[in-house]
């Protein structure tokens, strides 16, 4: 039996039949404002409120207070108050960037990852990450170290990444064969808004629902509504939704 | 530190084919079979690269037979001399993001 994590997300977790396969790397993807930070924020959120793990979020695109101001947007009201008990530890984009010098902060959070004090990990984004590699193949080759320290450290993780396209057939990088797991975030503009999708289009050792399901981003963060797909809730005039 | 001293260094016969081939970590016998470099000359040339900081001793791995093998891996990706205003020589050192990762990395691997 494969050993999960959950997100606290209930519709996620029932798609995911349970959850993600701990001390795995999973991929978010999605274009800007599809929730990939937003589902970052709410793993790691979630795993200290209900499930008593701490854990890390490096953010590449965003400082401390935004951070906060966003956790608490969308009504996770204890996150500073987590991330002052130790609880969540933040590396923002100012520490990350400082002077340039990646690879001393690099070094401080290699050694908050080899402590054993973390469960969660979000890296947030991919995209800024890899300029710290001269090429694709350089780049590879740190990501699957990377990745790999993050497992043997015992850190169920979320990577997220920028795609340009809401469809993503013809957008499929190298990232997304080096995780384990690929979660799509998908958006479509509507009359009366955004209508949003998630697509858990892999997930290794694990037995997924691979329709894609509906979404909202409110009050209290994500929620899926597992209970029809998109497809069927198009097609079928009965459902609830 | 980085003198003309360094130019000489590098212009040693050999020196700048075992920087060549160092970008993963080699023995210096292995060197010695690939470069087809005399051994001695070798030992030589690695101690010297290594006193100027060009070459790093990367691990002590553990061969087939059980014995400890030094490794050594270049700590450069490219040197400079323009003589423009007075002579400089800018050495450029490799990632060290890519260092500590791997460093990291291979650490997990022993454990």
């Amino acid at each position: 039996m494969v050993e999960l994590t959950q997100t606290g997300i209930e519709g996620l977790d029932s798609i995911l039949n349970g959850g993600i396969v701990t001390n795995s790397t999973t991929l978010v993807i999605g274009t800007p404002g599809a929730g990939k930070s937003i589902l970052g924020l709410q793993f790691i959120y979630n795993g200290v409120e209900q499930f008593d793990e701490r854990g890390i979020f490096l953010s590449f695109e965003e400082n401390r207070e935004d951070l906060a101001a966003a956790a608490e947007s969308i009504g996770f009201d204890r996150w500073a108050e987590h991330v002052e008990a130790g609880d969540i530890k933040i590396y923002d984009k100012r520490r990350l960037l400082q002077e340039n010098d990646f690879s001393d902060t690099l070094e401080v959070l290699l050694e908050d990852l080899g402590q054993d004090q973390y469960d969660r990990l979000v890296l947030d984004s991919l995209a800024m990450f890899e300029l710290f590699f001269d090429d694709e193949g350089e780049h590879r080759t740190y990501l699957l170290k990377f990745t790999d320290i993050l497992k043997q450290n015992g850190l169920t993780s979320l990577l997220t990444n920028e795609q340009s396209t809401v469809f993503p057939d013809t957008d499929i990088g190298l990232e997304n064969f080096l995780t384990d797991g690929n979660i799509y975030l998908i958006q479509t503009p509507t009359e009366s808004g955004v209508t949003r999708y998630v697509w858990v289009a892999k997930m290794r050792k694990q037995d997924i629902e691979t329709d894609i399901y509906p979404m909202e981003i409110t009050q209290g963060g994500i929620d899926v509504h597992d209970n029809a797909s998109a497809f069927s809730m198009m097609n079928d005039s009965e459902s609830p939704l | 530190m980085v003198s003309v001293d360094l130019l000489r260094t590098l212009g040693n016969k050999y020196s700048a084919e075992i920087l060549d081939a160092t970008e993963e970590p080699k023995s210096a016998q292995e060197l010695s079979d690939q470069l087809d470099i005399p051994i001695a000359t070798c030992y030589r040339r690695i101690d010297e690269l290594t006193d100027h900081d060009l070459l790093e001793l990367h691990d002590n791995v553990l061969s087939d037979d059980r014995r400890r093998i030094k490794v050594y891996r270049r700590n450069v990706d490219a040197i400079e001399v323009s003589f423009e205003e007075s002579m400089l020589i800018d050495v450029e050192k490799r990632s060290e993001v890519t260092n500590k990762l791997d460093e990291a990395w291979r650490t997990l691997s022993e454990s």
